[in-house]
């Protein structure tokens, strides 16, 4: 009997022509810590984008992209769909918490210097997908066509707006027209579900190429000895996929017991909405907040871009051989300076939106 | 260093969730006011359980000829696993239970002054556009150039449904129960209302006119053999038609509307009330699913849009409403 699977299997595979794959899969070797208890905020990354994606390909089968029906196409699918608030809370919990990963998955490979030789190009193709991911965020924001997520729109356009040259270009390119109506929520849909996640995907294809090419960062003390591996298929398998089960349980009793949140229809008439900034744009909206006027370019378009120039030049303007932190002390005193910056200006944003108390 | 990376990890995990769990209950710039879960219903007016309930203060306001003399209505709201419960308490300083009663002045009958103190609450049984954050103020087509007798109670279309419940002092408290209707489109009046979107709930209940044919005088008194059920009213089931007048003398009263025994979808809005220290009490208990198509179902896990009015022994033209709310549930 076992003969006769091992034919059938060994057929499908030539009938299918992947014989070589499955060869190069079975013998393909991973370091041993490619995924374990202190080294797992990629494949965390990985497990939340499926998930972000099997969620919100369920949810696509009941949205309907357009302002009257928006918001109660999403309404039933949270409250008449079975599970499907679990669905939707996986959706809204599991990008809060990639956002979260990916940021210590950033910190980390900071530390550890992975972004050095030969590893620079995995480092920017890791600093593009974390720029893409906001775009995922702000378009999908607008599509339950609530008061928060239309407002919030409006907030995000107006700073975009403000960028010389070329904002209002931007502005009229992903909104369709002066006003945010059928024709912006069409558009945010269709990036939201098609064209941001194949550019995801592709980024992600070229950071594993990169990935593959250049290997995981080794530890900081060179080993005399060679550096154990496992089996891809099925050891790193099977833990992913244990990792995959785990967070999915998770998501889905976190989002049984805490439904994600829907807010009160969109009213686009009623301009006394205010709405306050999400967690992860706190710095963001503090710093628009203290450059005003003319000086708004300052907050919304150089400071931002002067960082993101910054950590994309990283492996560049680094370009000495040590990667332990401990002898980078001018890089790493440069990021704490910054990140106590984005910090103080993120909790300075939270008490002035989120605590009642503030005056 | 692996110890310290993970309990890191751990930390800005707690913390980050922690911020996000913040956030999701700070809600938007509408007044929320919370259901509390409770594992046993509240048995009253009185019962200590309604302490655990967040008071909220609701501002009432009202048009002319009220406006500018806003009140408060301090409400409690609690849920079980079947019921919900709402307490309303709220300033009255003139206790009205009679609407409009009989009066015989020696020579003839006569309508008193008098029109019941009331408190209406209003949900969204399908998405009324706009109720979320305009209220009531969307369901009563009141523009300023259309004079007051062409003011209608009603959605703007048919798909747009609002589940209303009706407490009135003189016509469904003594049943222990507020009218439950539905609102919809305005057109084919039902009842004694004018062209309006409001709806009867199946079933029976409201009240009858206790009036002769010809309208000057009262049809029916309280059967002398049944002792009064409910003292003070006169209930329609409780009521034999009149057949000799010079039995009353000057200054007795009769009951103008007689309430109707309640029943089916139209009684499933329970209510206690009392009326002490210049004040009314209600407490309105409603299934949180009742099965009916004219009701809305209360998802615990949903957030539902609301608003409030109260009337001070007066019609419609004299009510005091509240700005939308949202109501959330907390277990």
């Amino acid at each position: 009997m076992k003969k006769l699977n091992r034919n059938q299997t060994d057929t499908w595979s030539e009938m299918l022509a992947l014989g070589d794959i499955v060869a190069r899969i079975k013998g393909l070797r991973v370091p041993a810590d490619a995924l374990t208890w202190h080294r797992f905020s990629g494949s965390l990354l990985l497990v939340l984008l499926v998930l972000l994606f099997l969620s919100g390909a369920f949810m696509t089968f009941y949205y309907s992209p357009a302002p009257g029906a928006a918001y109660d196409s999403v309404d039933y699918a949270l409250f008449s769909v079975p599970f499907g608030d679990v669905i939707k809370g996986v959706h809204y919990y599991g990008w809060n918490i990639f956002l979260i990963v990916m940021g210590w998955h950033l910190v980390r490979a900071f530390i550890v210097g992975a972004y050095k030789s030969p590893r620079q190009l995995l480092w920017v193709s890791g600093v593009l997908i974390m720029l893409l991911i906001p775009a995922l965020i702000i378009t999908g924001d607008l599509l339950p066509w609530d008061q928060n997520g239309f407002w919030t729109t409006q907030v995000r356009i107006s700073i975009i707006a403000s960028v010389p040259i070329v904002g209002d270009f931007i502005v009229r390119l992903i909104q369709g027209g002066p006003l945010t109506g059928i024709v912006a929520l069409t558009r945010f849909y269709v990036l939201h579900i098609l064209f941001l996640p194949a550019l995801l995907i592709f980024l992600i294809v070229v950071h594993f190429h990169f990935l593959k090419v250049r290997g995981l960062s080794g530890p900081l003390f060179k080993k005399e000895s060679q550096p154990e591996t496992i089996s891809f298929f099925p050891r790193l398998v099977n833990r992913w996929l244990l990792l995959f089960l785990g967070v999915t349980m998770a998501l889905g009793i976190i989002s049984w017991y805490w439904p994600a949140p829907l807010g009160d229809p969109a009213d686009p008439t009623d301009s006394t909405f205010v709405p306050r900034p999400e967690w992860w744009v706190l710095f963001l909206n503090q710093l628009v907040t203290v450059f005003k006027g003319p000086l708004t370019v300052i907050g919304s378009v150089i400071i931002p871009g002067g960082l993101v120039a910054l950590l994309m030049a990283l492996p560049f303007l680094d370009t000495s051989p040590e990667r332990h932190p401990a002898r980078r002390k001018t890089v790493i005193l440069i990021a704490v300076i910054v990140a106590v910056i984005l910090l103080g200006l993120s909790i300075t944003g939270y008490i002035e939106h989120f605590n009642e108390n503030h005056a | 260093m692996k110890t310290i990376i993970n309990v890191s990890m751990g930390v800005v995990l707690i913390l980050s969730i922690s911020i996000l769990m913040r956030q999701q209950l700070a809600g938007a710039h509408t007044l929320i006011v919370t259901a509390r879960y409770a594992k046993m219903a509240p048995q009253g007016l009185d019962d200590s359980i309604w302490n655990t309930a967040q008071a909220a203060q609701l501002l009432v306001e009202g048009r002319e000829p009220v406006v500018g003399a806003p009140g408060t209505v301090t409400t409690r709201v609690l849920y079980t696993d079947e019921r919900l419960f709402f307490l309303f308490k709220w300033k009255d300083p003139t206790h009205s239970i009679t609407k409009q009663s009989w009066m015989f002045n020696g020579q003839k009958w006569v309508h008193l002054k008098g029109n019941e103190d009331r408190i209406a609450v209003l949900f969204e049984i399908t998405r009324i556009n706009k109720f979320a954050t305009r209220g009531c103020a969307i369901t009563c087509h009141s523009p300023a150039d259309v004079p007051r007798k062409d003011w209608k109670f009603a959605t703007k279309t048919d798909d747009e449904k609002g589940d209303l419940w009706h407490w009135k002092a003189a016509r469904s408290a003594p049943y222990g129960y507020a009218d439950d209707a539905w609102l919809t489109v305005a057109g084919n009046p039902t009842g004694s209302y004018r062209e309006t979107g409001r709806r009867k709930d199946a079933g029976a209940g409201g009240d009858v006119k206790n009036e002769t044919p010809d309208g000057i005088r009262p049809f029916y008194m309280q059967n002398s053999a049944v002792k009064p059920s409910v003292p003070g009213f006169l209930l329609a089931e409780e009521a034999v038609k009149i057949t000799d007048y010079s039995i009353f003398k000057s200054g007795d009263i009769i009951p103008y509307r007689l309430p109707l025994k309640p029943s089916g979808s139209r009684f499933d809005v329970k209510a206690i009330s009392r009326y002490a220290d210049g004040g009314w009490m209600v407490m309105l208990s409603r299934k949180l699913d009742t099965g009916h198509e004219d009701d809305v179902v209360f998802n615990p896990k949903k957030r539902y849009s609301f608003a409030i009015a109260v009337f001070d022994d007066s019609g419609s033209e004299h009510s005091k409403a509240t700005e939308p709310m949202t109501l959330l549930f907390s277990h």
